[in-house]
C-alpha cells in the first residue's frame, strides 16, 4: 500500500517536472554573455568559473566555505573522541610501500591545482580534496593512530581556522583599500597580465585559503567518521 | 535534449521513491545522493551549448566562437561541495542513531522510542 502510494506521488511529480522542462522558453543569456566577453578583461583570470566563484560571487563562496567549516566542527563534536580504529585489517608491505610512494606526487598535484586555479581547470575546492585524499590514504593504509600522529589534529584545526580567517581578512583588505567586501578590481590592486601565475589580484590567494580549508575540513570529517567507541 | 530531461526526471523520481519507501537509513542517504545527481545533471544541461568550448579562455577572448555558460558550472561546484558536506553530516548522525538504538530501520527505532 505504502509502495503504491509513493509510486503514484513519484510519477505525478516526475511528469510535472518533465512538463516544466518541456515548456521552458530559451533562457536569457545576458549575464553569461557579459562574463564571457568581459570576464578576462575585468578579473585577469583565464578560468571563467574561478573568476565567477572568487570574484563576481566571492561572497557566495564564503558562505559555501562556512558550510564546510560548520559541518567539520559538528562532526568532530558529534562522533566519540576515543581512538579505537574501525579498520583493523593489516595490509601487506606492497600496499604500504606503494602508498608512501604515491603520497609526494599527490601533494604536488594538489598544490599545482590550487596554485594554477585561475589559469587552468581546478581551483581551491578540487585541489583541497586531493590534499585531503593524502590523509585519508594514510588512515586507510596505516591505521588511524599513525595518521593522527603524522598529521596532528591541532595542525588540521589550525589550518582550517587559518583558511577561514584568511578568506575574511582578504575580503576586509578590499574594504580597507576603498572597494566593497571581497572587491578585486575595484580596490585598485595591480591585476597583472592574464596568464601569469601571480596575476588577477586576490583570486589566487583566495584559492590557497579555500584549498587549505577544504583539505583540513575533509580530513577532519573522515578521521572523525572512522572512529568508534 | 528531451531524452536528457527525461533522464533527469526519472533520476529525481527514483531518488524520491527510495526516500519514501525504504526503511534503512543508509539507503535513504543514498536516495538523497541520487536526487542531488539529478540536480547537477540539470545544471550541466542548462550550461551546454552545442559546439561550445570550455570556459577557460586565452588572453584574447574573441578567439572563440562559442563558449558554454560558466554560471551553472560555478553553481554546480557549490552544489557538489554542499552535497558532500551534508552527506558526511547525515552519515555521522546515522552512526549516532545506530550507537543508541542498535538498528538502522526506522520502524524499529519508532518502536524503541515508544
Amino acid at each position: 500500500m505504502r509502495k503504491f502510494a509513493s509510486l503514484v506521488v513519484v510519477v505525478i511529480l516526475s511528469s510535472l517536472l518533465m512538463m516544466t522542462f518541456l515548456s521552458l522558453s530559451t533562457a536569457d543569456y545576458e549575464l553569461s554573455e557579459h562574463y564571457i566577453n568581459y570576464g578576462v578583461e575585468e578579473t585577469k583570470a583565464l578560468n571563467l568559473v574561478t573568476a565567477i566563484l572568487f570574484d563576481y560571487r566571492a561572497f557566495d563562496t564564503l558562505g559555501e566555505a562556512t558550510v564546510v567549516f560548520a559541518v567539520a566542527s559538528t562532526i568532530a563534536f558529534l562522533v566519540p573522541k576515543r581512538t579505537a580504529s574501525m579498520i583493523s585489517a593489516r595490509f601487506s608491505i606492497i600496499m604500504q610501500q606503494t602508498t608512501s610512494l604515491v603520497i609526494p606526487f599527490l601533494f604536488i598535484i594538489g598544490a599545482y591545482i590550487i596554485a594554477y586555479g585561475h589559469i587552468s581547470p581546478g581551483g581551491g575546492f578540487a585541489g583541497g580534496v586531493i590534499l585531503a585524499v593524502i590523509t585519508i590514504l594514510i588512515t586507510v593504509t596505516f591505521g588511524i593512530r599513525y595518521s593522527d600522529r603524522q598529521v596532528r589534529s591541532r595542525i588540521k584545526s589550525f589550518m582550517e581556522s587559518f583558511g577561514a580567517m584568511g578568506f575574511v581578512l582578504l575580503g576586509l583588505l578590499g574594504m580597507a583599500l576603498g572597494g566593497n567586501f571581497l572587491a578585486n578590481a575595484n580596490s585598485h590592486f595591480n591585476l597583472g597580465v592574464p596568464g601569469d601565475l601571480i596575476s588577477s589580484g586576490i583570486i589566487p590567494h583566495l584559492n590557497v585559503m579555500t584549498g587549505l580549508k577544504v583539505a583540513a575540513g575533509l580530513s577532519i570529517m573522515f578521521n572523525s567518521l572512522i572512529k568508534e567507541e | 535534449m528531451e531524452t536528457t530531461f527525461l533522464a533527469i526526471a526519472v533520476l529525481f523520481g527514483l531518488g524520491l521513491y527510495i526516500i519514501l519507501t525504504h526503511q534503512n537509513l543508509i539507503k535513504i542517504a543514498m536516495g538523497i545522493g541520487v536526487m542531488e545527481s539529478a540536480i547537477i545533471l540539470l545544471f550541466i544541461i542548462f550550461s551546454y551549448r552545442p559546439g561550445g568550448t570550455a570556459p577557460i579562455l586565452d588572453a584574447d577572448a574573441q578567439a572563440y566562437d562559442l563558449i558554454v555558460d560558466p554560471i551553472p558550472q560555478a553553481l554546480s561546484l557549490t552544489a557538489i561541495v554542499i552535497g558532500a558536506a551534508t552527506t558526511a553530516l547525515m552519515l555521522a548522525l546515522i552512526i549516532k542513531i545506530y550507537n543508541r538504538y542498535n538498528t538502522l530501520y526506522i520502524d524499529e527505532i519508532k518502536k524503541l522510542k515508544g
